[in-house]
């Protein structure tokens, strides 16, 4: 530990700022509050304060910022990040850092965000030790009013002068190069270094009646507790304060801002927040967490449970902020779990301790935001909403799509909106989207023609096993859009078709005329290595029908599959699923047997984003093609 | 061919109108966009043969809605501009009084010789593709809006609350800073103007499509508001919102 006059300090904070090179941050006061904002001078600093409105995440993961700029003659280019300058953030409390380490595990696990990594892999953080807690601190609670890593210095007010402790190679190269007499700490000063920080861990303006380490075990007992959370969440003006000011929230959303001309813009990607009401909301209008008592219990268990089970962590560091910062005071977590725990208490809920789920953190490739750009070879309207799009990749490569992935498709300036594919990976140079005009970007696709360009990422997602398959009997059951992701699979083992056992294709949609792949699955009729049936909800009078008339499950009576042999693959809207597999599961097909495709809004596609989260799941990392058994305990899922 | 644009304005400030007018730089952008066939406020031609109306101002009379239904026959698309036309905007205000006494407030002994009726956004009278709120509405929003349908696509305007914007851009909460606010249920959109200036939203962008009035009416007595004053605040902007629930 080293000592640094508070005099020499400032000098050591001016000579940062003096550096042309360095993007120099700090904590300075803002009206009655305080802010993190650039530095003139070291005068400006506020090292006394309790905490700031926002924290210092936005340095490496702002506001708003660009991921990717486009011109419609060239394509789509990731915006660079060469010139991201080193960023020295001066007075960062303990949870705060505690926070960033917490957000560097969720940007880097399984694909890293290049646009965080490289921000936050060239700052320098100069923490600070408390000196006076905001009324909403909860941070011992949390164990995160201390810290003894994770940062590069660490700063302790003794008086006169600063404690420093260096935490890494760089905060020593830093006050090698800035400072000027800096000296060896005194025993007396490492005495009350440490005084001090016992003295924080110990005061502490809010805190838990029992152990943090209760939290995942509580939630998970907690989870069909209606009325205690509408309770606690019925004043709630979904506003998304406590999230938009929490340290170690990371969701956003992300969209085009076309220039004037039309023809260059960019894609962007802001804050965005659990607690909104549109946050899972899809275009077909269905919105998968539609009640604010969801979405206020979404956000405890996505801190609390989720990623604890993900990461091991729980992404709670007791900053007080959502609670200092909502205005009917409902989302302050001591309260809520000391609730929790009285609750449990009364109603006689056991809760262990919860174990450490067993974690492998995977890390992979570095994403690209950028999408490559695709032609479109045909264009075949399929019924009045639904056209299928074959198209190529410009740069001549192949997609290399599993059936069941899924690609996010853009168009110049108005967005992207994710597909499943509908063609098989057996299909090479070419794939196939059918696409229903139902949002902006689905209904200014359907007005591009051949010979016109879109973007394409991915393929992404977890696709259908189709290996696993091999030897099994096959019992398709696609209700209206949902043919278009299973035709992949359909397709693949129609072309490998000595490798599979029985096939059979259950298809149903509401009225004669929304029939999709018309000629090719009514030709299936003439296969005899095929066994199809298809049904409409309805047929009106002006329409023909000479199949079954009612909804998809009355045809599952009508074909005979032995179940242990039969692995049935289910896609639909969203009411279907549920029925179906009431059905199959009663004609004793096991739960493992059945496969779904699930639709949710992927914004990303690449599990980080947070909108198509199913409870712990992300749709687009996990699935979208789940196994039921995998599933089937998860309450969002169907 | 560019789009044929005309500009319309019903009973309002004209404010909207002159945030367009004053766009500066990037009205010779826009015009390389569109053409400009009527717009009273800069110019003396006039056509009716137009592709996208913007209308401002809000329907106070029976005899604007014949007006309004022609415009709507000529364009293909409609936009209302500015919180008079999009939300019936303070002019609804006069909703909650008795009208005789409104004519007689603003026309004194002639009162006789006007006709009112309670003010409605564009939208109670025809039907409206796109709106830019806002009480001026912002160039900016005006500008994403016309990007937008030059692209053909259906604007994006939040459905959720000022707040958003406001934790966005690290503002000091207006309620610690003793003002009383309707942000947390106002739609956001305008990058909470207002608040970034320190004041507080009055709510001229009008209430997000579900919001939690009760508990917005709570917060406000409990920064102590009173009731009455509270009730007072949903009626500057929301007037026509929350009559017609």
């Amino acid at each position: 530990m080293h000592v640094l006059s508070k005099e020499d300090f400032s000098e050591f904070i001016n000579s940062l700022i003096a550096e042309t090179s360095l993007n120099v941050v700090g904590v300075k006061s803002k009206g009655e509050k305080f802010a993190f904002g650039p530095l003139e001078s070291a005068n400006q600093l506020r090292l006394d304060y309790d905490v700031t409105i926002l924290p210092p995440k936005k340095y490496f993961f702002p506001q708003r910022e660009t991921l990717v700029t486009y011109d419609v003659s060239s394509g789509y280019q990731s915006k660079s990040l060469a010139d991201v300058k080193p960023t020295i953030i001066v007075g960062a409390h303990p949870y705060d850092i505690m926070a960033m380490l917490h957000m560097d595990e969720i940007f880097r696990e399984t694909k890293s965000d290049p646009n965080y990594l490289t921000r936050r892999n060239s700052s320098v953080i100069i923490g600070v030790n408390i000196q006076n807690m905001s009324e909403s601190c909860f941070a011992s609670s949390m164990g995160c009013a201390t810290i003894d890593y994770g940062y590069d210095l660490m700063l302790t007010d003794l008086g006169d002068k600063y404690a420093i402790d260096v935490g890494s190679h760089k905060g020593a190269d830093l006050l090698n190069k800035y400072s000027k007499n800096v000296k060896k700490a005194l025993a007396r000063d490492i005495q009350s270094v440490g005084k001090k920080k016992q003295k924080i861990m110990n005061k502490t303006q809010q805190e838990f009646g029992f152990s943090s380490e209760l939290i995942p075990e509580m939630l998970g007992k907690f989870y069909e507790k209606t009325s205690f959370w509408e309770d606690h969440s019925e004043e709630c003006l979904s506003c998304g304060s406590c999230v938009l000011v929490c340290p170690t929230c990371y969701c956003f959303d992300v969209m085009d801002n076309p220039d004037l001309s039309l023809k260059t813009g960019e894609r962007g990607r802001t804050w965005d927040g659990c607690l909104l009401e549109d946050f899972a909301k899809i275009s077909s209008g269905e919105n998968f967490r539609n009640t604010k008592s969801a979405r206020y219990r979404h956000r405890y268990f996505k801190k609390g449970k989720y990623l604890f089970d993900r990461f091991g962590f729980v992404s709670c560091v007791g900053c007080g902020r959502c609670s200092s910062n909502c205005l009917p005071d409902i989302a302050n977590p001591v309260n809520l779990f000391n609730d929790m725990y009285d609750e449990s208490l009364k109603i006689g809920i056991q809760i262990d301790p919860a174990t450490i789920p067993d974690i492998k953190i995977k890390t992979g490739d570095t994403i690209d935001y950028a999408p490559k750009i695709a032609t479109i070879v045909k264009k075949v309207p399929m019924t009045a909403n639904e056209t299928m799009f074959e198209l190529k990749l410009d740069d001549g490569s192949e997609l290399g799509h599993q059936p069941g992935q899924f690609v996010q498709v853009s168009v110049f300036g108005v967005g992207e909106a994710p597909f499943g594919v509908s063609s098989s990976p057996t299909k090479k140079d070419t794939f196939e989207l059918c696409i229903r005009k139902l949002g902006n970007v689905t209904s200014k696709i359907h007005t591009l023609n051949e010979e016109d360009k879109v973007g394409i990422r991915g393929p992404f997602g977890n696709g259908f096993n189709a290996e696993l398959l091999k030897g099994k009997d096959l019992l398709f059951v696609a209700g209206g859009l949902g043919i278009v992701p299973l035709r992949s699979l359909f397709n693949y083992v129609l072309d490998n078709r000595n490798d599979y056992g029985r096939v059979i294709l259950l298809y149903g949609c509401k009225e004669p005329r929304e029939l999709l792949f018309g000629d090719e699955i009514l030709s299936l009729a003439d296969r005899d290595d095929v066994e199809f049936k298809s049904t409409v909800d309805r047929c009106p009078e002006n329409e023909v029908w000479n199949s079954n008339v009612g909804v998809i499950t009355t045809l599952i009576p009508q074909v005979d599959f032995d179940p242990q042999k039969t692995y049935a693959i289910v896609c639909g809207p969203p009411i279907m699923y549920k029925f179906v597999i009431r059905d199959l599961k009663s004609h004793n097909v096991p739960d493992d047997h059945i496969i779904v495709s699930l639709e949710r809004r992927m914004k990303c596609g690449v599990g980080k984003c947070g909108h198509c989260q199913i409870n712990q799941l992300y749709v687009c990392k996990d699935g979208p093609v789940f196994n039921y058994s995998k599933i089937k305990g998860i309450p969002e899922a169907l | 061919m560019k789009p044929k644009v005309a500009f319309f304005d019903f009973a309002g400030c004209e404010g909207d109108q002159l945030q367009i007018a004053n766009l500066e730089e990037e009205i010779l952008d826009l015009l390389g966009q569109v053409e400009v066939v009527s717009f009273r406020e800069v110019m003396k031609e006039h056509s009716d043969d137009y592709d996208i109306a913007f209308i401002e101002g809000s329907c106070t009379r029976l005899q604007d809605e014949e007006r309004l239904k022609e415009i709507r026959k000529n364009a293909s698309l409609v936009v209302a501009i500015g919180s008079c036309a999009t939300i019936g905007g303070i002019n609804s205000l006069k909703n909650y009084q008795n009208m005789d006494d409104v004519k007689k407030t603003v026309y004194g002994e002639k009162a006789s010789l006007f006709d009112t009726y309670p003010a409605r956004p564009i939208d109670a009278v025809i039907p409206v593709d796109a709106y830019v709120h806002g009480c001026p509405m912002t160039k900016d929003e005006f500008l994403h809006v016309v990007k937008s349908l030059l692209l053909g696509k259906k604007p994006e305007i939040p459905n959720y609350p000022v707040c958003v914007e406001c934790k966005k851009n690290e503002n000091v909460c207006a309620f610690e800073r003793g003002e009383f606010c309707v942000g947390p249920i106002t739609r956001a959109g305008c990058n909470s103007c207002c608040v970034n200036e320190g004041t507080k939203c009055w709510g001229c962008r009008g209430m997000v499509d579900n919001p939690n009035e009760n508990s917005q009416k709570e917060v406000l007595v409990k920064y102590g508001l009173s009731v009455d004053d509270a009730i007072g605040k949903f009626k500057l902007y929301f007037g026509w919102q929350g009559k017609k629930k």
